[in-house]
């Protein structure tokens, strides 16, 4: 039903009610039907439109956030002041019939005070369930997000090449440092029982995150070697944050695959991360040559980080990237 | 004695092949290369038998690598990735190593490489262009001092032919590449290079406008000032962009 009808229709019950009964409490002294519908006609109007004001009313003080006695307080003095007009109708329009009647005073007040709240609470019940139908909408759609971007990110965690490329280099390594290609399967293998892991869970702190990215750029740094370098602060009160899990690891990836592997002398990457007035700020910039020919799949694990801040954070989290002058910023704000 | 060069960006990636390829007598290793820009140079400085050729490198990928070098030695793709080994697979002329591949592998691709160098070879350029992905992302070149350069394709303003060369015009400079004019528009995203003239592509975001200039004929003013000819059928083909 569309605002502007719903408006007439709470208008219409509203007077219907007051006619109804203010016609009633006239017959009940003696004044017959019809003069006593007449007389109570265009009070009760009047009484309708004011009724549909008190709409602004719910809206300005919602049952969930405003103070009982303030809602008590503004209800009550605007259903006397409502009434007080009623009144004043009816007593204007009383005088001016062909038949003049005098209607009990006393008893309309009342009676307009008892209408005018009854409209004050079928508003404020129109708004909550109102209220209710769009939280569960919003719910409904938040959890198939959810859902959608939880299948993304376990599908896109880990590119295969990225295995195929550290077996390669373990099969090297057992040639000329087998100690350092026992050290790489064991990586290797910390790093995937730790996916499996973090991955199950709902919430992980930053540093279990850390962690496996530090196992990620370990085996990184054999394959590329001296191209490329490593640097992570974490504030010890950013470590201890909640994060999603798997949130940093694909960005990582990212930074590695699309950044450093893109530029012939390599360079760092940085990892910072901090806790300031409940926002966690998490920062990691790479090199990336401008004229890289973008792959396929540039830009998924950015798009899959950023639906999955939304999901958990509800709205509230933020993914921010930007490349200029060879640098490849992604910057993640999270509330705590 | 086959002379072979290693490209790979990969430390490790090297160190294997260069400990495969020691147990056969008949392999000398003459260079191995950590990048594209070094492997064009090696193979012009060696000029091998066998190049194993890493895909995915900065800068300088492999299909870049083999459009830019001179002579035709046995090209062997080492990669990671299966979808290029399978369109070097499909072509025939060249082999491919999967990683991580065993030395046993490397044997059989050995054993026919042996025999493929007593044969004729496809020169590397053209089956290059015709594994490369499309549509084009970058041009490289190699510029008369021998220096490669790597223009993306979105800095281009419009190409020129000359002879059986093209001039890239991008950001005022013009660069000279072996290669008609007709093989590199079709290797061009075609929404984006149009075919003005039977001499010149051009890069649709930089024109301005088009004008007639006398019966039958046009001329597109870029943003730039630049004014190039344009043809009856170019501007047909102009207008269905536009």
């Amino acid at each position: 039903m569309r605002r502007g009808e719903l408006a007439l229709y709470a208008i219409g019950a509203v007077a219907a009610a007051a006619l109804a009964s203010s016609a009633f409490l006239l017959w009940n002294r003696g004044t017959p039907i019809g003069t006593a519908i007449i007389a109570a006609l265009p009070p009760s109007l009047l009484l309708g439109v004011i009724g549909l004001a008190s709409r602004h009313l719910c809206r300005a003080m919602p049952l969930a956030s405003a103070s009982r006695a303030s809602i008590a307080a503004a209800a009550g003095g605007s259903a006397v002041a409502a009434s007080g007009l009623w009144v004043l109708t009816w007593r204007s329009w009383a005088a001016m019939l062909p038949q003049p009647i005098v209607p009990d005073f006393t008893l309309l007040f009342g009676l307009g005070i008892l209408l005018y709240l009854g409209t004050v609470a079928m508003q404020y019940l129109v708004l909550e369930v109102d209220a209710s139908r769009e939280a569960e909408a919003a719910a409904l759609r938040y959890r198939v997000l959810a859902r959608e971007a939880e299948l993304r990110a376990f599908k896109a965690q880990v590119d295969p090449h990225f295995l195929f490329n550290s077996l390669n280099a373990v099969a090297s390594l057992c040639g000329t440092r087998p100690l350092d290609a026992r050290e790489m399967a064991q990586h290797l293998a910390d790093f995937f029982r730790l996916i499996l892991r973090l991955g199950a869970q709902e919430r992980i702190t930053l540093a279990e995150e850390i962690d496996l990215v530090k196992r990620y750029l370990a085996i990184e740094k054999v394959r590329f070697g001296d191209r490329l370098d490593i640097r992570i602060a974490v504030d010890d009160a950013a470590a201890e944050c909640s994060v999603p899990p798997l949130l940093l690891q694909p960005l990582v990836e990212n930074a590695v695959r699309h950044g450093v592997a893109s530029v012939v002398e390599g360079g760092t990457i940085d990892i910072h991360a901090t806790l300031r007035d409940g926002m966690l700020r998490i920062l990691i910039e790479n090199p990336a040559d401008p004229d890289r020919v973008t792959q396929r799949g540039e830009g998924i694990g950015l798009q899959n980080a950023r639906g999955r801040l939304q999901t958990v954070s509800e709205g509230r989290a933020a993914l921010r990237a930007d490349e200029a002058e060879g640098r490849f910023r992604v910057e993640i704000e999270l509330p705590r | 004695m086959i002379r072979t060069i290693i490209v790979d960006d990969e430390p490790p990636a090297r160190a294997l092949l260069r400990e495969y390829l020691a147990a056969d007598d008949e392999i000398e290793l003459v260079a191995e290369c950590a990048n594209g820009f070094e492997a064009v140079k090696a193979v012009a400085e060696h000029d091998p038998d066998l190049l194993l050729l890493d895909i995915q490198m900065p800068k300088l990928d492999g299909f870049e690598v083999l459009e830019l070098v001179d002579g035709s030695p046995v090209v062997v793709f080492v990669t990671a990735h299966d979808e290029y080994a399978l369109r070097a697979f499909e072509v025939h002329a060249l082999d491919y190593l999967l990683k991580p591949f065993s030395e046993e592998r490397l044997r059989v691709v050995l054993e026919r490489v042996k025999r493929q160098l007593g044969q004729a070879r496809t020169p590397l350029a053209g089956l290059a262009a015709s594994l490369r992905a499309k549509p084009l992302q970058r041009i490289a070149l190699r510029k008369e001092d021998g220096s490669i350069q790597v223009i993306p394709v979105a800095r281009v303003d419009y190409i020129e032919a000359d002879d059986d060369a093209v001039l890239i015009v991008a950001a005022g400079a013009k660069l000279r590449k072996q290669q008609t004019l007709g093989d590199l528009s079709r290797e061009l995203e075609p929404d984006r290079f149009v075919r003005i003239h039977r001499s010149y592509v051009l890069n649709i975001e930089r024109i301005e406008k088009v004008e007639l200039y006398a019966k039958d004929s046009r001329v597109a003013i870029l943003r730039d000032g630049t004014r190039l000819p344009v043809s009856r059928s170019g501007y047909a083909r102009l207008k269905e962009l536009l």
